[in-house]
């Protein structure tokens, strides 16, 4: 490995998550379709050593792959088929947008999103296995390292794309995603993180008739745009390619730390929408409703789309984050019929003293 | 609109504290950069706008309220041109209240009248004095209440209430000038108090406009017109006054060349409203006799205008003296006028009613137009058939100066038994039984006129009739020689005296204003020989002057009764001053004619008792003589026909009643506003303005603010619990 993409990768990966990679492979439940051997198994028979099928002989197979035994059963040339092994395709979708930036020290976002990224593809590229991946950032894409490669020095420009740079804007995710999908190699494993909390904002500018009216309409035309998103990842999957969701959400995010009449301004981070102001209160009540109801709606998504959806708080340990996420990848873990799973990691220490509820007050509206 | 308290406007200033109470109080917020902003948003937009509207309502809502309090804390106020003045230290203060009937006047709109309006200009007054101030109450109508000032107002404002509410004010020619001194002797108490008298009228001439800037002891006077709508009203212009109508005046002649039982009934109906020839008015005036409707007649009288009214009335069948009454009337019911009391006006009638004036020619010639008599002969049967003069109601007996002393000697005093009016026309000064004959009849109610000339003798004159004359003569001079006179121009008259009975309902200057007197009598000023001057010269000296003596009347006029002294008898006023003398002297002559009195005026009759007053209403009152033996009747408050019953009650062979009218004074019923003045503010006195005060809506908004101010703050409360907002 270069050096300098180890101190970058160092900066990125912590060595507990590190050490805690020795000896893991990334295994994929389904077989993958490499160009090269691989120790991933393949969709396709090679030269493996589990038996796959026998099929008669035609002109031209290698004579020495003629099962004899076979051949005395069936009483006609048969050919023996292994089982192929090839490598896998990691492509990461890394939102780079301002909300990545929320957090600071341990928990920031952006941390653990950049380590989740770096530990999958340190994992694959040391079994062998090719990584690309592509940003998405301040409005622009970035799909220079999309192709997948086996090279070391891809980490290192993984982790100068993480670690540097300050994180603004918006990540453009239908662009990024539809960008990305005819680059992508047969059956690669597609790893999109964000928070996923407001992947298709309104853009400034874009749409001045959605920016102008706000309220209802806008909302509408915001759900209707994540419908295509969704819809694209998705597509992703009938292709036959893993996608993997991996929400990185800081408590914060999951249940805001607002209490009381205290005054707020509520800034978008991306730069899309107007500031709001409110008391703590209502705007907690309103949020936890708003956000409860999103990620449902994700989960269902994700469960009806075949989308490994692997939520992961900002604050728990990497290193559960990442088990859990390889244990998914490879089958081990129990998860539903259609394959796809939802589960978010726990935080660190011990829940904190579940907060007063609050008494409920009647909705005044539809969240 | 002034402001009491201009200084606490500077209050204004703290307009901008809740401005910067909304700045500052505006928390400033914590601000997140939140990645689940979108979950925020969506309906606290709408919000958000109702929020800023809010707020901003809110500040408008804060600011007004404070400039409303401010406002009402600098106590404005009314300040019209006709706000009422009062004394700025306190002070005892006198209302002088207008009793008089030109208060009866009602507005058109709401129906109160003048009198009653009143109660809200005194209770201004009150309202506006310096604390320490004491009211007292006074009216020109001596039967208004009368009350000494009193720390606590609501004596006199009390007091005045009652009056108002207890009826319209009683006719009687009360005018303020006359209650003047009644009104500075209502604190009599020299404490060292400043006292000024609020005179409460309107501008008319016997209100306002009648009184001075001082009193005689030099009490301050401070005019208060008193206006329908207002506590105060203005004391200039007549916009929004009520036009009324009247009638001016009635009288009788007999009207023998229609019919021996004739009479003609002349009245004046007079529009008191500002002159508009365009804006007239129909009326209708009925002629009730004895109660019954006689004769009516429609006319149409111009605003301002006066229109004089003749109706010819024969009493074929009816004796004696006849009660009559003239009225206006509208559809057969009586008029509905702001001022209704003048709208009717009675008479006695008497079919055979004349008055014998006897004229001693001092002077004849052959030439009429050079005769002493002829002018005056002519003018006193000016209406009669020149065919037959003795058809008017005056009867004209000439006499020659020795006439009428060979008739005097020959029967003494009876030979002027017949006469009602003697005129003395230049007659040399009669011989001492002639002389004493006259006072004799004169004592007994005759009139006498004595007109002077060339051949009068001051000192004869004195000596013989002395007793009888207004004023002694002193000597005949040319008018250039008049005392104070420099130049030999002729003497110029006067004015009229129009508040002389005699000539009491005449207008303007009775036509006599260009008139001059080359030669003119002078007379002995005597301030103890009772007299009244009816007319004088430019230079002050008297030209007619009249006396009561005994029962009779005595007039002289200081220049001739023809054109060698002057020219008056060529002037258009020289016939009704005529006949207005003529028949003044000639009313307590007549026995069984009709005496016409204005309300208040004292009726008096030198004839023995026992006389028994019968009033329109039917009250009796039973008259007792004086100790020089003459009846007097003061009580003439009542309107109508009077009859004074001679002899006991019942008594057979009774002599035939004495019968008088009491009629309102036409000067009262001159409503229209005269401009007035207000008097200037003398010495250190400091007049503070009294004030309408305005600031108490204020208040009232300023609550109803505080009160939307509260709800909305609640409101906007609950709202930022429950909302969101966008920034």
């Amino acid at each position: 490995m270069h050096s300098d993409s180890g101190n970058a990768l160092a900066a990125v990966l912590p060595p507990a998550l590190r050490d805690l990679l020795r000896g893991r492979a990334l295994t994929l439940e389904r077989p993958v379709w490499g160009q090269r051997a691989g120790r991933h198994l393949s969709a396709r028979a090679g030269l493996g050593h589990l038996f796959r099928a026998h099929r008669p002989y035609v002109a031209g197979d290698d004579p020495r792959l003629l099962d004899w035994r076979a051949m005395a059963r069936r009483d006609r040339p048969m050919l023996r088929q292994t089982e192929g092994e090839d490598e896998l395709s990691l492509c990461a979708l890394v939102d780079l947008s301002g909300t990545m930036a929320y957090g600071e020290g341990e928990t920031s976002k952006r941390r653990t999103a950049a380590a989740m990224v770096a530990a999958l593809a340190h994992l694959a590229l040391r079994q062998g296995d090719r990584f690309g991946f592509a940003t998405g950032g301040d409005g622009a894409l970035g799909l220079a390292h999309l192709r997948p490669s086996a090279s070391a020095s891809r980490l290192g420009a993984l982790a100068a794309a993480l670690s540097e740079g300050e994180l603004r804007g918006l990540c453009p995710w239908r662009e990024l995603v539809s960008g990305a999908a005819p680059r992508l190699p047969r059956r690669a494993l597609v790893v999109a993180v964000s928070d996923f909390l407001d992947p298709c904002p309104p853009t400034r500018g874009a749409a001045p008739e959605v920016e102008a009216t706000a309220g209802p309409r806008a909302e509408l035309a915001n759900v209707s745009a994540e419908e295509e998103l969704w819809g694209a990842f998705a597509g992703l999957r009938a292709r036959g390619h893993d996608v993997v969701l991996l929400q990185v959400l800081h408590p914060d995010e999951i249940d805001p730390p607002w209490r009381g009449d205290e005054f707020l301004r509520i800034l978008d981070p991306k730069g899309s929408r107007s500031s709001i102001k409110g008391t703590a209160n209502a705007l907690k009540r309103r949020y936890q409703a708003r956000f409860a109801a999103h990620q449902r709606a994700l989960t269902r998504h994700c469960e009806a789309t075949g989308i490994h959806l692997l939520r992961v708080r900002s604050d728990a340990p990497l290193e559960e984050a990442l088990l859990d996420l390889l244990a998914r990848l490879s089958g081990l873990t129990p998860s539903s019929s259609t394959g796809s799973s939802a589960a978010t990691t726990q935080p660190k220490k011990t829940p904190k003293k579940t907060p007063k509820k609050t008494p409920k007050r009647p909705r005044r509206g539809p969240p | 609109m002034s402001l009491l308290a201009p200084l606490l406007l500077i209050g204004l200033i703290g307009l901008g504290l809740p401005l910067i109470a909304h700045l500052r109080g505006h928390r400033e917020p914590r601000t997140i950069r939140f990645a689940g902003h979108r979950f925020l948003a969506a309906e606290g937009e709408v919000l958000s706008q109702r929020r800023h509207l809010r707020d901003r309502l809110l500040l408008a809502l804060r600011v007004l309220l404070l400039a409303l309090l401010v406002l009402a804390l600098s106590r404005p106020a009314s300040r019209h041109e006709a706000a009422l003045a009062v004394l700025g230290e306190p002070h005892d203060a006198i209302l002088l209240v207008d009793g008089s009937r030109s208060m009866e006047l009602r507005s058109e709109a709401s129906g109160q009248s003048l009198f009653a309006a009143t109660r809200g200009a005194a209770a201004a007054i009150a309202e506006a004095l310096p604390p320490g101030s004491r009211l007292g109450l006074i009216g020109s109508d001596p039967a208004l209440p009368r009350l000494d000032p009193s720390a606590d107002p609501r004596a006199a404002l009390g007091a005045l209430q009652a009056r108002v509410d207890a009826g319209p004010p009683r006719p009687g020619s009360w005018r303020l000038r006359d209650r003047l001194a009644a009104a500075s002797a209502l604190s009599q108490a020299d404490d060292g108090r400043t006292k000024v008298i609020y005179a409460l009228s309107d501008r008319t001439s016997g209100g306002l406009a009648s009184l001075p800037n001082t009193t005689a002891d030099g009490l301050a006077i401070l005019p208060i017109a008193v206006a329908f709508d207002a506590a105060t009203g203005a004391l200039e212009g007549t916009r929004g006054h009520p036009a009324h109508l009247g009638i001016a005046s009635a009288s009788w002649e007999p009207a023998p060349e229609i019919d021996p039982r004739a009479m003609r009934i002349r009245a004046e109906l007079r529009s008191y409203a500002a002159a508009d020839e365009d804006h007239r008015r129909p009326v209708s005036v009925a002629l009730r006799v004895s109660g019954e409707l006689v004769a009516q007649v429609e006319l149409e009288v111009a605003d301002g205008a006066t229109v004089p009214l003749e109706i010819t009335y024969s009493a074929a069948d009816q004796r004696g003296p006849l009660a009559a009454t003239l009225e206006l009337v509208a559809d057969g019911e009586p008029l509905v006028d702001p001022l209704p009391s003048d709208d009717r006006r009675h008479l006695w009638l008497a079919a055979d009613e004349r008055l014998t004036v006897t004229l001693v020619n001092g002077e004849p010639s052959e030439r009429r137009s050079h005769d002493e008599v002829f002018f005056l002969a002519t003018a006193l049967a000016h209406r009669a058939d020149e065919t037959e003069p003795s058809a008017g109601r005056i009867a004209l007996r000439n006499l020659a100066p020795d006439q009428l002393e060979a008739q005097i000697r020959a029967r003494g005093a009876e030979a002027l038994a017949e006469t009602d009016v003697l005129v003395l026309a230049n007659t040399a000064a009669p011989a001492e039984n002639v002389a004493a004959a006259i006072r004799e009849r004169v004592d007994a109610g005759m009139g006498l006129w004595l007109t002077v000339g060339e051949r009068i003798d001051a000192e004869a004159y004195n000596r013989r009739l002395g007793e009888l004359l207004p004023l002694l003569l002193r000597e005949a001079v040319l008018a250039g020689t008049a005392p104070g006179r420099s130049t030999a121009a002729g003497e110029g008259f006067a004015p009229a005296n129009l508040d002389h009975p005699a000539l009491r309902g005449e207008r303007d200057d009775l036509g006599l204003l260009g008139a001059r007197a080359r030669r003119i009598f002078l007379l002995e000023p005597d301030p103890d020989r009772p007299h009244e001057v009816a007319l004088t010269y430019q230079s002050g000296a008297p030209t007619l002057l009249t006396r009561d003596y005994g029962r009779g009347r005595v007039a002289l006029l200081t220049t001739s009764v023809d054109r060698d002294w002057s020219d008056m008898p060529l002037r258009p006023g020289f016939v009704p001053l005529a006949l207005r003398t003529v028949s003044y002297l000639g009313d307590r002559a007549s026995q069984s004619g009709a005496h016409n009195l204005l309300v208040g005026e004292v009726w008096s009759t030198g004839l023995p008792g026992p006389l028994t007053v019968v009033t329109p209403s039917g009250r009796r009152i039973a008259l007792r003589p004086d100790d020089d033996g003459v009846h007097r009747l003061t009580d003439t408050y009542e309107l109508g026909h009077y009859r004074v019953e001679r002899g006991p009650p019942g008594a057979p062979g009774a002599p035939s009643p004495l019968l008088f009218t009491v009629n309102v004074d036409p000067a009262e019923s001159e409503t229209l506003p005269l401009d007035i003045k207000a008097p200037p503010i003398a010495g250190d006195r400091v007049f503070a303005a009294a004030h309408i005060p305005r600031w108490r809506p204020l208040f009232g908004l300023a609550a109803l603010a505080l009160l939307v101010e509260s709800l909305l703050r609640a409101r906007s409360r609950r709202r930022r619990r429950d909302g969101l907002v966008d920034g």
